[in-house]
């Protein structure tokens, strides 16, 4: 085979890869769980996002005309009186308006989730994996051992000290900052920092997983014939990292991700559950899970626990089903 | 030795699946009345008021006079002692050794277990108990006269050696006791034996088998109180030395009248009656502390414990008259404490008086205590609690009063809201919540006068750091509690400026000299003037928003109790308990 | 295969340094101190400084930190700063108990749901029970645990009265139910889904087909042959999943009041009761690389075709 020759067919591998990804999206389209799923979480993402203009109330907006009220609807004043008069949710203690606080609180989620799985899972792990995976050796051992220091830390355990310790710190910092820089000014305020500091908890255990996966795909992927091929060639490195593996590599990352996404959004619960992550007066879904959780709120407000305690369950069962979905259309040996 | 208490309106009622960190600042501070916290904090909220200093409002000897036992010796059993099973929910203590408790968790297992000197009785008052009789000299010299049946629970009679034994044991550096300068300092000699420089406590002598004689290094009138603390407890010397640190776990052996017949971490304590008592026996046969913990409403209503705390989620439906729970509902007397948020006067904003009465006058407390909290607290004004020595409800509060809020904003040095420096009130907690109260106040200045204030949320251990090196901006969430029914424990301690525990570096002088004025004055009826006088001084100067007195508390005790008293601090009590049927 | 394990095993001690003194230093340099925790509000800085010196935090960072690896290589966890007078390895051995008796009434529900259903769609491939029952397994195990516990929690104490309210008895008391259910369920979906791809494996094989040819009746091919075989990469991975159990009950854990090691872990961070960090830092780790290395074997066992170098 000449040179020419060679190069062609390594293009038709990768081709044919990124041939494989459409027909597995084209079958996922036609999956109807898969569809659900990928709709809700456009709605729920964009309700969360968008939640300033979508909110009906102020999210600390206090009414103490309306406390501990049931879901009540106001159908006798148009439909601009039923978006800004009813309490779809109900309300909690203090008259709040249970509906906005929960979009504020998804806000939450879905922002720290996805800057997390964007830095930690996606960045970090997916490059730290090429990297150990295409280097072998000296390269893979190290990282793939510093992936193992922080796996083994018994589960979100590091995840709370880090929390606990270095978030007043942190702030302490961030304000100092901001008060030096005009231009920094509110980025406490809106939560900025307890986005970060939340992320970095979350990503010092989320790339591990992902970069497992990633080495474990390149050690197979750069065994087989058309990379070496591709390598006999001259290509370089940095090429045959993202125009051959990477794309490759593509449909376990996707999976991961999916699922991981579930996980992610646990987390952030457990943490704001516990008071390590974003802080009040901004809602968050944990601790309206915690104020909503109590026996007696139970028995007399139920609402208080469903509210958030369904928009939690529905965000993180999208992300599964979708993940599942996936893993049966990109994963063809369990098929 | 000064009270500080997280009173977070949300730990004490809402935050009842408080997490780890909110049950580790609940024993803590058990101050905090986690009654339906599943994390099980005592669900008592007379018991878990308890100031862990025993200075109590008896009235101890200061004239030599000879105080001798009333008490009668226990009765001849003629008939067999009473039987029944009294339960409740308890947390787990952080320790059963009585001279490493400095804890109120502890402390309610350890009097019922172990016993020294002298005891409290549920009214306070200061009783006799190993020691039958004493006699005070110059009061700086106690002789103590031990009665001769008193014994450990193995059999052996306590004597005056084991007595000297234990108070060194408890003082010894290498026991590393939180306390044991708070409670024994006043004896000659102690405070360089804590320090390791002496060999014994030269204060404290065995005159003979049965009589022990302290000498304390000058005439306090509350060195019998401070002895009820278990730091002065007895300990049966073999025991402790054989069982290493430990030794309670293995062979838990005190004089007290329950037997500690099973611990298990974490789950549960069994104290069963010490027939060998020798004063009278306790009422009930056994008595189990859940340590498990569990939502203590529902298992109060399961007829899983016999009391529990009534929490705010629960509270309109227990004192519903139709409910039959509501023939339960004991009222707890009134805790002298108050929450308040401070405001560090040494930081801008809050250095500058006007702006803070502004935010004093711009929060509507009756708005929030009946809407919000259900009537679970009063209003605070003022800074001493209602019925606490020096109250007067003559203090004129910065009451609610937008327009003179508004009024004062504008002549405040911080008007403008582009010049004003940012506001960070902290609050302690992991509990996921910062309190209920805090926010509306939060959203009342934002309404009422625009001010925006930033929150954040501590963990307790960081937060106690940062308050003692009075980093904090503005504080909330805690309260102060009394340890002794003085008001000099209230307003001196707090807003003196040299007060080590006036974390919001509160400096006026003219205050200051009134204080001072006060410490020594020996008319009580113009130091308790001089005290007014400071307080209005100090309430109007706005060094605080004081927020509620807790108030009534309300407790349910099953109608077959009989004999339960609330008390406001720690003491034996579980021994009158008695179950009917 | 000799040489990887005791490669790994060699590893292990690295290891468990790196974790240890990860926790150490976050103890050590971030805020808060555990004598002050200790002393509330009766902090004074004499009584601070004498119980510092008592309990070695006086000295420097890398004393400190030897000492205790040292005393810990011997076997010795150290006192409980906040469990004053407790010997950390009691405190940690009695409450992983506890958290071991969970894991395992949440394994058996996962398992006793999780086999059978797996075992079961895998024979009905195609069909709508497939998808539905991982569908629905699935949605259970999306539920958050905060709204799980109190949901189940109200449902089975305080409206059908069968369990106690209150929190812990043991493996065999009824109150083990809300917390095995809360624990189990949400395994279920993935032991489903390798049960059913294990025995689509076996399925699939010689001689089970070899099996039906001699004659051999449906029931005896399935119970003799297919369950057995499909059982063997499962078990493979439940010694790490009972290993992730024990440490992630501990919300669980906390709404109940279950004195397990998950609640323990997070009071422990909340006191600064360092020696107790550091035990189930320790004790964690080194459970997490040994479950790691024993599945690697197993599956070296099982699968031939595996090799370590």
């Amino acid at each position: 085979m000449g040179v020419r020759e060679l190069e062609a067919e390594v293009d038709r591998q990768t081709q044919r890869s990124r041939g494989h990804l459409a027909r597995a999206l084209a079958r996922l389209a036609r999956k109807k769980i898969a569809v659900v799923c990928m709709v809700s979480l456009a709605v729920i993402y964009s309700a969360g996002i968008f939640a300033a203009w979508i909110a009906p109330y102020d999210y600390t907006a206090q009414d103490y005309t309306v406390i501990r009220k049931p879901p009540s609807y106001v159908l006798d004043q148009g439909i601009g009186g039923f978006w800004t008069e009813s309490h779809f949710a109900g309300t909690d203690r203090a008259g709040r308006d249970l509906f906005t606080r929960v979009l504020w609180g998804i806000q939450n989620t879905v922002i720290l989730t996805l800057v997390a799985m964007l830095t930690g899972g996606i960045m970090i792990g997916v490059s730290l994996g090429l990297v150990a995976g295409y280097y072998g050796k000296r390269v893979d051992g190290f990282i793939m051992r510093i992936g193992e220091v922080f796996a083994s830390f018994p589960d979100i355990f590091l995840v709370i000290i880090i929390a606990a310790t270095l978030r007043p710190r942190i702030l302490d910092w961030a304000r100092a900052l901001e008060d030096r820089f005009d231009l920094l000014d509110g980025l406490v305020r809106i939560g900025i920092v307890d986005y970060f500091v939340v992320s970095i908890a979350l990503v010092g255990f989320g790339w591990i997983g992902m970069a497992r996966l990633v080495r474990g795909q390149i050690l197979y992927l750069k065994e087989t014939q058309y990379i070496e091929a591709a390598r006999a060639n001259g290509a370089s490195t940095a090429r045959i990292l993202s125009r051959h593996l990477l794309p490759n590599a593509i449909a376990p990352i996707v999976i991961t991700v999916s699922i991981g996404m579930g996980a992610y959004v646990g987390t952030e619960i457990i943490l704001s559950w516990l008071g390590l992550g974003i802080q009040p007066p901004r809602p968050s879904l944990g601790t309206m899970l915690l104020e909503g959780g109590h026996i007696s709120v139970i028995r007399e407000e139920p609402w208080m626990l469903l509210t958030p305690g369904i928009a939690a369950w529905l965000l993180i069962l999208a992300w599964n089903l979708l993940g599942d979905a996936l893993n049966d259309v990109l994963n063809p040996r369990t098929r | 030795m000064k009270k500080l208490v997280i009173t977070l309106i949300t730990l004490m009622t809402l935050a009842a699946i408080a997490c780890g960190g909110t049950s580790q600042s609940a024993d803590e501070e058990p101050t905090q009345t986690p009654p339906s916290a599943s994390m099980a904090a005592p669900a008592d909220p007379g018991a878990t008021a308890e100031p862990e200093q025993a200075q109590t409002p008896g009235q101890p000897g200061t004239a030599a006079t000879p105080i001798v036992a009333l008490e009668q010796q226990p009765s001849e059993l003629t008939e067999p002692l009473p039987t029944g099973t009294f339960r409740r929910l308890w947390s787990d203590p952080p320790t059963l050794d009585p001279h490493l408790t400095g804890d109120t968790t502890s402390a309610g297992v350890v009097v019922e277990v172990f016993s020294g000197l002298v005891a409290l009785d549920t009214d306070l008052k200061l009783v006799p108990d190993i020691a039958e009789s004493w006699t005070i000299e110059d009061g700086t010299v106690y002789t103590f006269k031990l009665r001769p049946d008193a014994q450990f629970h193995n059999g052996k009679p306590v004597t005056a050696e084991d007595f000297k034994w234990s108070l060194e044991r408890a003082a010894a550096p290498e026991t590393a006791s939180p306390v044991a300068d708070t409670y024994l300092n006043d004896i000659i000699g102690a405070q360089e034996y804590i320090d390791g420089k002496a060999s014994e406590i030269s204060g404290i002598k065995v005159i003979d088998a049965h009589t022990l004689q302290i000498t304390t290094d000058a005439a306090k009138a509350y060195f019998l109180a401070k002895l009820t603390y278990p730091t002065a407890y007895v300990l049966d010397r073999e025991v402790v030395e054989g069982g290493g640190r430990s030794w309670w776990i293995d062979n838990p052996i005190g004089t007290g009248p329950f037997k500690l017949s099973e611990y298990r971490i974490a789950e549960r304590i069994v104290l069963e009656r010490n027939e060998e008592y020798y004063r009278e026996p306790a009422g009930v046969e056994t008595v189990v502390m859940n340590l498990a913990g569990g939502q203590a409403m529902a298992m109060y209503e399961n007829d899983e414990i016999e009391i529990t705390g009534v929490g705010l989620y629960d509270l309109e439906r227990v004192l519903d008259p139709n409910e039959p729970l509501n023939k339960e509902v004991k009222v707890s007397p009134p805790g002298f404490s108050v929450s308040y948020i401070g405001f560090n006067a040494g930081m801008a904003p809050f250095d500058d008086t006007k702006f803070r009465q502004a935010l004093n006058h711009a929060i509507d407390k009756e708005l929030i205590a009946t809407e919000v909290l259900s009537e679970l607290v009063q209003p605070a004004y003022s800074i001493l609690p209602p019925g606490f020595p020096g109250y007067t409800n003559e203090i004129d509060g910065l009451r609610h009063d937008p327009e003179r809020a508004r009024q004062l904003l504008s002549e405040s040095k911080y008007a403008d809201p582009e010049t004003r420096p940012r506001i960070v009130i902290t609050v302690p907690g992991t509990g996921g919540t910062i309190g209920l109260d805090l926010e509306v106040v939060l959203e009342m200045w934002k309404q009422e006068l625009g001010v925006e204030v930033e929150i954040q949320q501590v963990e307790w251990a960081t937060y106690l750091e940062d308050l003692d090196e009075k980093k904090f901006q503005a504080y909330a969430g805690i309260g102060w509690e009394a340890d002794y029914p003085d008001p000099q424990d209230f307003l001196d301690i707090l807003f003196h400026s040299e007060s080590s525990i006036n974390h919001g570096d509160f400096r006026n002088a003219e205050i200051d000299a009134v204080l001072e004025e006060a410490r020594t004055e020996p008319d009580i009826v113009r130091r308790i003037d001089l005290y007014h006088q400071a307080e209005q001084m100090i309430v109007d100067e706005a060094p605080w928003v004081p927020m509620w007195f807790t108030g009534d508390r309300y407790t349910l005790v099953k109608s077959y109790v009989e004999g339960y008293e609330m008390t406001p601090m720690i003491v034996p009590k579980l021994k009158r308990i008695t179950i009917e049927g | 295969m000799w040489v990887y394990i005791v490669k790994r095993l060699l590893w292990l001690p690295l290891l468990l340094l790196a974790a240890s003194f990860i926790t150490f230093s976050l103890g050590r340099f971030g805020p808060g101190d555990p004598v002050r925790v200790m002393l509330g509000n009766r902090y004074d800085e004499q009584t601070a400084q004498r119980i510092r010196h008592e309990l070695g935090l006086d000295r420097p960072f890398l004393a400190q930190y030897g000492d205790y690896i040292w005393n810990f290589a011997q076997g010795d966890f150290g006192e409980s700063f906040r469990y004053r007078g407790q010997p950390v390895r009691d405190l940690v051995i009695r409450k992983m108990w506890v958290s071991a008796q969970l894991a395992i009434a949440a394994m058996v529900i996962s398992l006793g749901v999780g086999l059978p259903l797996g075992f079961f769609i895998a024979h009905r491939q195609g069909r709508w029970e497939d998808p539905a029952s991982v569908t629905v397994a699935l949605v259970l195990m999306s539920v958050p645990v905060m709204v799980s516990v109190p949901a189940l929690l109200w449902t089975f104490c305080l409206k059908l009265h069968w369990v106690p309210c209150s929190g812990w008895g043991g493996l065999f008391d009824p109150r083990i139910l809300v917390p095995a259910i809360t624990m189990g369920v949400p395994g279920i979906a993935g032991l489903t889904r390798l049960m059913r791809a294990s025995t689509l494996d076996v399925l699939g094989q010689d001689f089970i087909r070899t099996a039906h040819s001699k004659g051999i009746g449906q029931m005896t091919v399935n119970s003799r042959h297919v369950f057995r075989n499909a059982l063997i990469p499962i078990v493979t991975i439940l010694a790490f999943s009972l290993a992730g159990l024990i440490s992630g009950a501990f919300i669980t854990e906390t709404i109940l009041g279950i004195p397990g090691i998950g609640r323990f872990a997070v009071e422990s961070v909340f006191d600064r009761d360092y020696p107790v960090i550091m035990a189930i830092t320790l004790i964690g780790a080194g459970a997490f690389v040994l479950a790691n290395l024993l599945a690697d074997v197993a599956y070296a066992f099982i699968d031939p075709r595996i090799r370590y170098q």
